[in-house]
């Protein structure tokens, strides 16, 4: 899918957020937003996930502006989208069931509810639940296929986030969103999920990525964005941007004076 | 002699069979009424909200003398339903626990409802929810909850005496098997008469039904 932000600008009570944004992601490119906290990461994340409509300009997918097709059509190209958060926010329920729920609900309710009289019977029947191949692949990408069977509350916050980037990806979107999703992880868990990325990026998926970390930003980035107080103001390769940048506000943030005055420090 | 109104087991039966039928079908109309409106309110962000919430939850604690003298007024023959002479009547005492239960039912399932984290509506709709997929999957995280909010209405439904001894009026049939005595009406209808030992065993009878509905209920949700 391309992916692209015309102009789009977004507020709340008039108060705004987002301020004429252009950005576009292609098949098989990681794109990184990065900037201060409160600069606007999230919004602009949730404006690619279709979850928010801009205030102003257009968000377009392979050319077609969401927002102006019937709600059916919009929900089509929204599940051509998968999106992880900083939180895992799993459901209670097992890990295959999880990482399975993206393509649940892309059934036809007749086919779920036979799905849930076979699985309830299964679980009568032979007194153990069943995986399909699908579910592993995505495990696997995440090196949790093991795990499937395990109840979801009882896994690591790590462990958590890799099923979630699982449930993502299952259903096959096109373009992933991620926001923040290794800010909370260690470095083994993270080494894994930035794997994961990129085997994404290998297989064609679009990447919208919001970190804090600049250098995963430098790792694992075709383009870095740059975006300060709801403006975007730079964007370009990672080594363009984090060595030779042409604003001067990219330089100081990348140098870690621009956030704070001393009396913030002090402070 | 004490307990000779047990000495009949077809009037126990009758008794107990009116008392699960009357509650199990008003907590399933209930059932059907609440939860929608715990989730219409529960997903929804309107001016007054609050307000909804209020009334909801002040329901919770409403008389049921003052609903039985409503739903009697309702139904008896001046009332705005006479007509469909339901006073007296097994489906009058529906009616009551109905009134009773749902503010309790939807009072609970509202809350559990709201304390689901808005994360993990966000993560269904980041699968591609729809709105009756999150509303699903908002059902599930809740599930404790909306159980417990039945089980606390069927609690208030089958514990009932004031009302449903208002619009019901504890009558037997001439064969004494029940036409709408409920095992809290006759407790009651013992009690006044003086068999504090039939009282009893009622009241035991009646916590052992409530034990065993729980436990089921508790089974089906699973936990």
């Amino acid at each position: 899918m391309n992916f692209e932000l015309e102009r789009a600008s977004y507020g709340v009570d008039g108060t705004p957020i987002l301020t004429a944004i252009s950005l576009a992601v292609g098949a098989g490119e990681v794109v990184t937003v990065i900037g201060p906290s409160g600069a606007g990461k999230s919004t602009l994340l949730r404006l690619a996930a279709l979850f928010e409509r801009p205030t102003d300009g257009a968000v377009r997918c392979d050319g077609t502006e969401p927002w102006s097709l019937p709600r059916d059509d919009r929900l089509a190209l929204r599940r051509r989208i998968g999106v992880v958060f900083q939180q895992a926010s799993l459901f209670e329920t097992s890990v295959a069931r999880n990482v399975d729920a993206g393509r649940r609900i892309r059934r036809p309710w007749s086919s779920r509810l036979r799905g849930f009289v076979e699985r309830l019977a299964a679980r009568w029947i032979h007194g153990s639940p069943t995986v399909d191949d699908r579910t592993l692949e995505a495990l696997a990408l995440v090196g949790l296929e093991d795990e499937w069977d395990r109840d979801a509350a009882s896994l690591s916050g790590g462990e958590a986030q890799r099923v979630s980037f699982a449930r993502a990806l299952a259903p096959r979107p096109e373009l992933l969103v991620l926001d923040e999703p290794t800010s909370d992880l260690d470095p083994r868990n993270t080494a894994i999920l930035e794997r994961a990325i990129g085997r994404a990026r290998d297989r064609d998926h679009g990447v919208l990525l919001a970190t804090h970390d600049m250098h995963q930003a430098e790792r694992i980035s075709d383009r870095v964005a740059v975006l300060l107080d709801g403006e975007l103001i730079e964007i370009g390769p990672p080594e363009r941007v984090f060595e030779d940048p042409r604003d001067e506000r990219t330089a100081r943030f990348v140098r870690g004076d621009l956030l704070y005055d001393d009396n913030e420090l002090l402070a | 002699m004490p307990l000779d109104a047990l000495s009949d087991p077809t009037y126990l039966r009758s008794i107990i069979r009116l008392s699960l039928t009357v509650s199990l079908f008003a907590i399933l109309l209930s059932t059907a009424v609440s939860l929608p409106v715990a989730f219409a309110v529960g997903f929804a962000d309107f001016q007054g909200k609050r307000f909804v919430t209020a009334v909801i939850n002040t329901g919770m604690g409403f008389p049921s003398v003052v609903v039985g003298l409503l739903v009697w007024y309702v139904l008896s023959n001046r009332g705005p339903l006479g007509t469909l002479n339901l006073i007296y009547t097994p489906e009058a005492m529906v009616i009551s626990q109905l009134v009773l239960a749902t503010p309790v039912i939807t009072g609970v399932a509202l809350s559990a409802v709201e304390s689901v984290d808005d994360a993990v509506r966000d993560a269904a709709y980041g699968i591609g929810a729809t709105r009756a997929d999150v509303a699903l999957i908002t059902l599930k995280e809740a599930r404790y909850g909306v159980i417990t909010g039945i089980l606390a209405g069927f609690g208030r439904a089958i514990s009932e005496v004031g009302s449903v001894l208002i619009v019901g009026g504890n009558i037997a049939y001439a064969d004494g098997t029940s036409k709408t005595r409920t095992l809290t009406t006759a407790i009651q209808f013992e009690v006044r008469k003086g068999e504090f030992e039939t009282a009893l065993v009622l009241g035991a009878v009646l916590l052992v039904l409530v034990l065993l509905v729980n436990g089921i209920v508790l089974r089906l949700g699973g936990r």
